[in-house]
């Protein structure tokens, strides 16, 4: 029973990572039915981000005011980065065959990856650390001390009640930006038909980056709880991280953010679950579980999903469920 | 290349039209003396180029420059004008004129960083610069002149037989002299230079009229590429440095041809295409005689080669059979979570989470160097006085791959299969709407796609010695992935171009190997924005991706029409 | 027509080979005069492959500097008559393919007699067999990787390639001596994890068979994959059976999170792992947490020996821009051996290619004192010293907590 309760909170700390990273490719594709496949850079950015911030700003200080700073460092760097990309990379090829924005987004994927990792401790002013390995990341007193324990057996990180916070306001705010304010209701009226909305007088293309914009912003939000979570962040954390929200986004039905949500949510818990119990079928099944085998589970389920329901747990392309 | 320099008013060109000429005429003669004097003053760098009338490397590509600049400005005006009917030396000049620029200015920039300042440039630079300038701007006051069409052009079929001949002969001697360079200053002044070169010649026409004489010689062109390639080896001196280096080329662009079908004919993007030549690495180095194969059943390797291939194409069916309900992006990621099943697999199998298949991450080492019919490939061998290393023998063998490869891709894109291939890439339902099994065709694409790699995977891991999951990264698919965007979707020697930019340029570069991945992903996103079609495009490819542009349409079609005579008067 | 075009194509290609063997000439003549400007010994190149960029540089440089350093002394002190020893230094980028590109373009050299290198045992894999054939001496500062020098089956030990030694001690030594050294300090329950590779499993293997020879429980073994920043699911597996200790088969890059994620998640006790730990790295990704975790590393610390000092004095007196760091004592040593060899088999050679046989079994008997430790290799082409130490987490820095021979 400890066991379970321990697996569903890693679950549940997984999977709010995951929702935050995966909210971003579902409102982009939603808008302009594009992969943004670079989308797990700007999760990694964000992280550098909040970096850059700490060691800039606060070098050597544990109090707990500095993780809203840094967690403004990390939208700032993000946002930035995935506004900025729309602009010169996907603008100019929105009307280009399919192919051209996805081969784009690869190059964009591999320059923002390597651009970390060569010029991170090359910034003009700065003394930071050289990314070509991995880089500590800030200790925070409150939410990187030492686990809580509510139950003999059950540990729970404080940065993982972090995550799970961060993830639950993001909703919260990201539920009253789409249907209370005047972009969100523009974004909704856009992605239903772009060019009705452009007869009504919304400027289109700022629909686009505010999409962007949002998806970088939560993507901010959660590298600073993953670098948190795991105490240090590299220039690679991106592809993987972003492989699985587009999993989770495709999960709960790619386009839906209320979707992208719960589609997180339910990936993180099959990851841990699959890697707690999949482990103890008998031998010849066995040997295929636990945690080696969980990434294979979780792109096979991606497959599954893409075949047999395309259009995910909660099915369609609206942005208005949210 | 008018990108360089802002195009000259129609109105002023034709009031200096005169001046032109003679001034481009000065400019590529003077190139062409340059290339007799003395260049630097230090010998020791860019392979002496202080000597005078011993031109090597830069003085070299001067001269070449010189040389091209005079038949082109004699093809305008003087003994050559006749071919200018024909050929358009005005725009020829004028792109001449920019490259030259473009290769000097490296060369004399080479000279000062290495030497220390611009001191150090002997008169023979400064001639140059003087002529590359007369070049440019002479070029560019050359008018044009009104053209025939090659396609009335009377043949003369033993001209074009030897011109063809003698291109590939210029094509094998330049890859020697080049893979022969260490160093890095004169590969890139040769690659300006040769690109530059291609580039007025194409502006000319003169590529135009290849693809004519091309078509009426077909098998004259392959026997002559394929001549070259063989021959290739016999240039390297018994060193085997640069044969390393080809024999990675050759089974990249293998894999890259494989994956062409799929994507350039079929229009299916396979982003986990690796993944196929991973199964026919692995298939081979487990059946191997390495100490650490896990199979014991050791077939002849012609044998092995079937198997590995088969596994490929299965593999390739499995994965193609969602197309029948995904497609596009949706196929893109299913295809990239594949690859990623793929590699996680063989590093997970190794006896401690699953059977004991892979050796996991250590990978398969040891694996013995082939030997086929008592030919024993780990050997260097003595051939007509020539000694021929390891690599070589890979390098003859994966030629045949490559040749076998190249000749299923024609023969199925000329076929009713590829006809099918192409209508499901332009438009799927109206594809299944005339009657196409769109289904059918598309696992086939990926099972032959699949096939090749998995062929060309089982030798390299003989050539590699060893196989393990790390070279079969994401990375590894991208990559292959560009080869084909870069080089052109759908044709076989675009495919061939971009292999060779992308695994040559790395290694002969070095110093900028830190900087290789970032240029890469700089490189993929200014393609898509600048030339999405690649750079050896098939013309039906290119109009995809330039809807609006009529002229291009009315020469495909004229193309056609001409194709459609020819194969009537046959 | 098919046949006349054959024998035109023919007559080309054949003229524009024969045009392109009298174009080569310039080239090798310019060569041979700049090499006889500058003195009249005869040169013989060392070889360096090592990763001189990208994450594993620093460890790269210091093995490239040191046997620049022992290249430089031997020249001063004219080690050998009448030739001249110069570095031919290759980049292997720490990646097996780039590795064996770098020893095909050493091995087609023909004034190259010897190679320093590789740094990890995964790249030796693809470079032994390329420096074999061309019968050049190849030897390692840092391979621990047993099938190296005793193949792949550790029952009936078998030497790959005559060709390749190391100074530095393997996996099979230095596990066993982790193990012997836990056990003696009182902890009886260990868990291991390891992620994988040749160097982990092959450490975690040799710990384990010999801490239960010892008489120590293994209370569980678990493994990790190391392109994964998370190891929650491993902490989780180990933590309900209570170890004393936790033993680590792999790298620094893993090893830090690793501590660091164990003691957030309550599993108090300390890590200990093999040379691939020892690195200030690790303590800084281990973060304050660390104190108490351990690591082998092969030699006696360099600073506490008298030749040790004077070796890194005369490295810091030669101005190199980076540290000699982890190996750099032991590449040096590597490059002292090949260069004793060759006072034997270069001597009177003709040329660097007639002496490459010789200089195989003169390697084999070199013996001297070197900067780590004595310097000679067994029948297997291993060291036959086995000195290792221990270093503890102390204070926010490695400390040596006890230096022997293992017997």
């Amino acid at each position: 029973m400890e066991t379970f309760l321990q697996q569903l909170i890693n679950g549940l700390t997984l999977g709010s990572l995951y929702a935050l990273i995966a909210v971003g490719y579902t409102v982009v594709y939603g808008i302009v039915q594009l992969i943004n496949f670079a989308h797990g850079e700007v999760f990694m950015i964000g992280a550098f981000g909040a970096l850059a911030t700490y060691l800039l700003l606060f070098q050597g200080q544990t109090a707990l005011w500095i993780l809203p700073i840094m967690i403004i460092g990390a939208m700032v760097a993000a946002v930035g980065t995935a506004v900025a990309m729309e602009r010169v990379a996907y603008r100019p090829l929105r009307n280009a065959p399919r192919l051209a924005p996805l081969i784009t987004a690869i190059g964009i994927s591999v320059f923002l990856q390597e651009f970390i990792r060569l010029f991170f401790d090359k910034i003009p002013g700065t003394n930071f650390p050289s990314a070509k390995a991995k880089i500590p990341f800030p200790q925070i007193d409150v939410v990187t001390g030492k686990a809580f324990s509510p139950l003999a057996g059950v540990q729970i990180q404080r940065a993982a009640v972090f995550t799970i916070a961060m993830m639950a306001l993001s909703a919260l705010g990201l539920w009253y930006f789409i249907n209370k304010t005047k972009t969100g209701r523009g974004m909704q009226a856009v992605s239903q038909d772009p060019d009705t909305a452009r007869l009504m007088g919304i400027n289109v293309d700022r629909i686009i980056v505010a999409a962007f914009a949002v998806g970088a912003a939560l993507a901010g939000i959660a590298g600073v709880a993953q670098g948190l979570q795991i105490t240090n962040i590299n220039f690679k954390m991106g592809f993987i991280a972003g492989l699985k929200a587009f999993t989770a986004a495709v999960l709960g039905g790619i386009g839906n953010i209320q979707g992208a949500v719960i589609g997180g949510l339910v990936l993180g818990m099959a990851e841990a679950m699959i890697t707690q119990y999949t482990g103890m079928l008998p031998d010849p099944f066995g040997q295929f579980g636990g945690s080696s085998w969980k990434d294979v589970w979780a792109f096979a389920l991606l497959i599954i999903v893409l075949v047999f329901r395309p259009q995910g747990l909660l099915g369609a392309k609206v942005v208005d469920r949210a | 290349m008018n990108f360089v320099i802002p195009t000259i008013p129609d109105a002023t060109r034709a009031q200096h039209a005169s001046k032109g000429w003679p001034l481009a005429l000065a400019g590529s003669v003077l190139l062409l003396v340059s290339g007799l004097l003395s260049w630097s003053y230090d010998p020791s760098i860019l392979g002496d180029i202080s000597i005078a009338f011993w031109p090597a490397t830069f003085q070299l590509f001067a001269m070449i420059l010189g040389v091209i600049g005079i038949v082109l400005a004699l093809m305008h005006q003087g003994p050559l004008s006749k071919l200018g009917n024909w050929f358009d030396a005005a725009l020829g000049l004028r792109a001449l004129g920019t490259a030259s620029l473009l290769v000097i200015l490296f060369g004399l920039f080479a000279i000062s960083y290495q030497a220390g300042g611009l001191i150090n440039i002997n008169p023979g630079g400064w001639v140059a610069l003087l002529g590359a300038i007369l070049l440019l701007v002479g070029g560019r006051f050359v008018p044009q002149r009104t053209l025939h069409s090659f396609a009335k052009a009377k043949a003369n079929s033993t001209l074009e037989i030897v011109v063809i001949v003698v291109l590939m002969a210029l094509v094998l001697f330049g890859l020697a002299y080049v893979l022969g360079q260490d160093d890095p200053w004169v590969f890139v002044g040769f690659l300006i230079m040769a690109g530059g070169a291609a580039m007025a010649l194409a502006r000319a026409g003169f590529f135009t009229w290849l693809s004519h004489i091309s078509q009426r010689h077909r098998h004259v062109l392959t026997l002559a590429a394929f001549a070259v390639a063989f021959l290739f080896p016999f240039t390297q001196d018994g060193s085997d440095a640069n044969m390393s280096i080809a024999t990675q080329v050759l089974i990249f662009a293998a894999t890259a041809i494989g994956l062409n079908i799929v994507v350039g004919l079929a229009g299916l993007l396979d982003l986990g295409y690796i993944a196929f030549l991973g199964s026919g690495a692995y298939v081979a180095a487990m059946m191997s005689n390495a100490a650490s194969a896990t199979i014991g059943w050791k077939p002849p390797f012609v044998v092995v080669m079937l198997i590995g291939a088969c596994v490929a194409a299965t593999l390739g069916l499995i994965i193609g059979s969602p197309t029948l309900r995904v497609s596009g992006d949706y196929l893109a990621i299913v295809t990239l979570a594949f690859g990623e099943i793929f590699r996680l697999s063989m590093f997970n199998l190794d006896g401690n989470n699953g059977p004991d298949l892979t050796n996991g991450p250590n990978g398969i080492p040891g694996i013995p160097d082939l030997n086929l019919f008592g030919f024993d490939f780990g050997k260097p061998h003595e051939i007509a006085g020539f000694t021929l290393g390891r690599f070589s023998n890979y390098y003859f063998v994966l030629l045949l791959l490559i040749g076998f490869i190249i000749l299923v891709f024609t023969r199925l894109n000329n076929s009713r299969i590829g006809r099918g291939w192409v209508a499901i890439r332009e438009d799927e339902r109206a594809a299944e709407a005339m009657g196409v099994n769109t289904f059918a065709l598309k696992l086939l694409g990926f099972a032959v796609g699949a096939f090749l790699a998995g062929l060309a995977g089982t030798i390299k891991a003989h050539q590699d010695t060893a196989s393990s999951p790390d070279q079969y990264i994401f990375l590894e698919s991208a990559f292959l992935l560009s080869a084909v965007v870069l080089g052109g979707m759908g044709t076989v020697a675009g495919v061939l171009v971009g292999a060779t930019i992308l695994k040559l340029l790395p290694e002969k570069l070095r110093f900028f190997s830190e900087y290789r991945l970032l240029l890469f992903g700089l490189l993929l996103v200014v393609m898509m924005r600048v030339r999405p079609e690649g750079l050896i495009a098939s013309k039906r490819r290119q109009l995809e991706f330039h809807e609006d542009d009529e002229a291009l349409a009315s020469e495909i079609q004229q193309d056609h029409l001409v194709e459609k005579a020819a194969e009537a008067a046959r | 027509m098919p046949k006349r075009s054959v024998v035109s194509v023919g007559a080309t290609l054949l003229a524009a080979s024969l045009a392109l063997s009298a174009c080569g000439s310039r080239g090798g003549s310019d060569n041979s005069s700049t090499a006889g400007g500058n003195s009249s010994a005869k040169v013989a190149k060392i070889g360096v492959i090592a990763p001189l960029s990208g994450d594993l540089a620093a460890l790269g440089l210091g093995i490239k500097n040191s046997v620049d350093l022992a290249i430089k002394q031997a020249n001063e002190a004219n080690a050998i008559p009448g030739w001249k020893l110069e570095l031919a230094a290759e980049d292997d980028q720490a990646t097996a393919d780039v590795g064996k590109n770098a020893a095909t373009k050493l091995a087609g050299d023909k004034e190259v007699i010897g190679v320093v290198g590789t740094l990890n045992s995964s790249v030796a894999l693809q470079v032994q067999p390329v420096l074999a054939s061309a019968n050049i001496v190849q030897v390692s500062p840092a391979n621990t990787g047993v099938s190296l020098t005793k193949g792949e089956d550790a029952a009936n030990p078998k030497r790959p390639f005559p060709t390749y030694f190391r100074t530095c001690t393997t996996d099979a030594i230095q596990g066993p001596f982790a193990a012997r050294y836990l056990f003696n300090s009182g902890i009886k329950e260990v868990a291991t994890v390891h992620d994988k590779k040749a160097y982990g499993q092959g450490l975690v293997e040799a710990f384990t068979a010999e801490f239960k020879n010892l008489g120590g429980t293994i209370v569980a073994a678990e493994t990790i994959n190391p392109d994964e920043d998370k190891y929650d699911a491993v902490v989780s597996a180990i933590k309900p059976k209570a170890p004393e200790a936790v033993y680590y088969g792999g790298e620094y890059p893993q090893g830090g999170p690793l501590s660091q994620q164990m003691k957030s998640q309550g599993l108090d006790v300390p890590l200990m792992g093999g040379d691939g730990l020892f690195d200030g790295k690790f303590i800084e990704l281990a973060g304050s947490t660390s104190e108490g975790d351990m690591a082998t590393s092969v030699g006696a610390p360099t600073d506490s020996t008298a030749a040790g000092k004077t070796f890194l004095d005369q490295y810091k007196t030669a101005g190199y821009s980076d540290p000699s760091a982890a190996y750099g004592g032991y590449a040096y040593d590597a490059a002292n051996a090949i260069i004793n060899a060759l006072k034997v088999s270069l001597k009177d050679a003709a040329s660097v290619e007639a002496a490459r046989p010789n200089t195989v079994t003169d390697l084999g008997k070199v013996s001297f004192d070197g900067v780590t430790g004595k310097v000679a290799f067994d029948e297997f082409g291993d060291t036959t010293t086995k000195v290792l130490t221990v270093y503890k987490v102390t204070g926010g820095a490695w400390k040596a907590e006890k230096t022997d021979e293992f017997k």
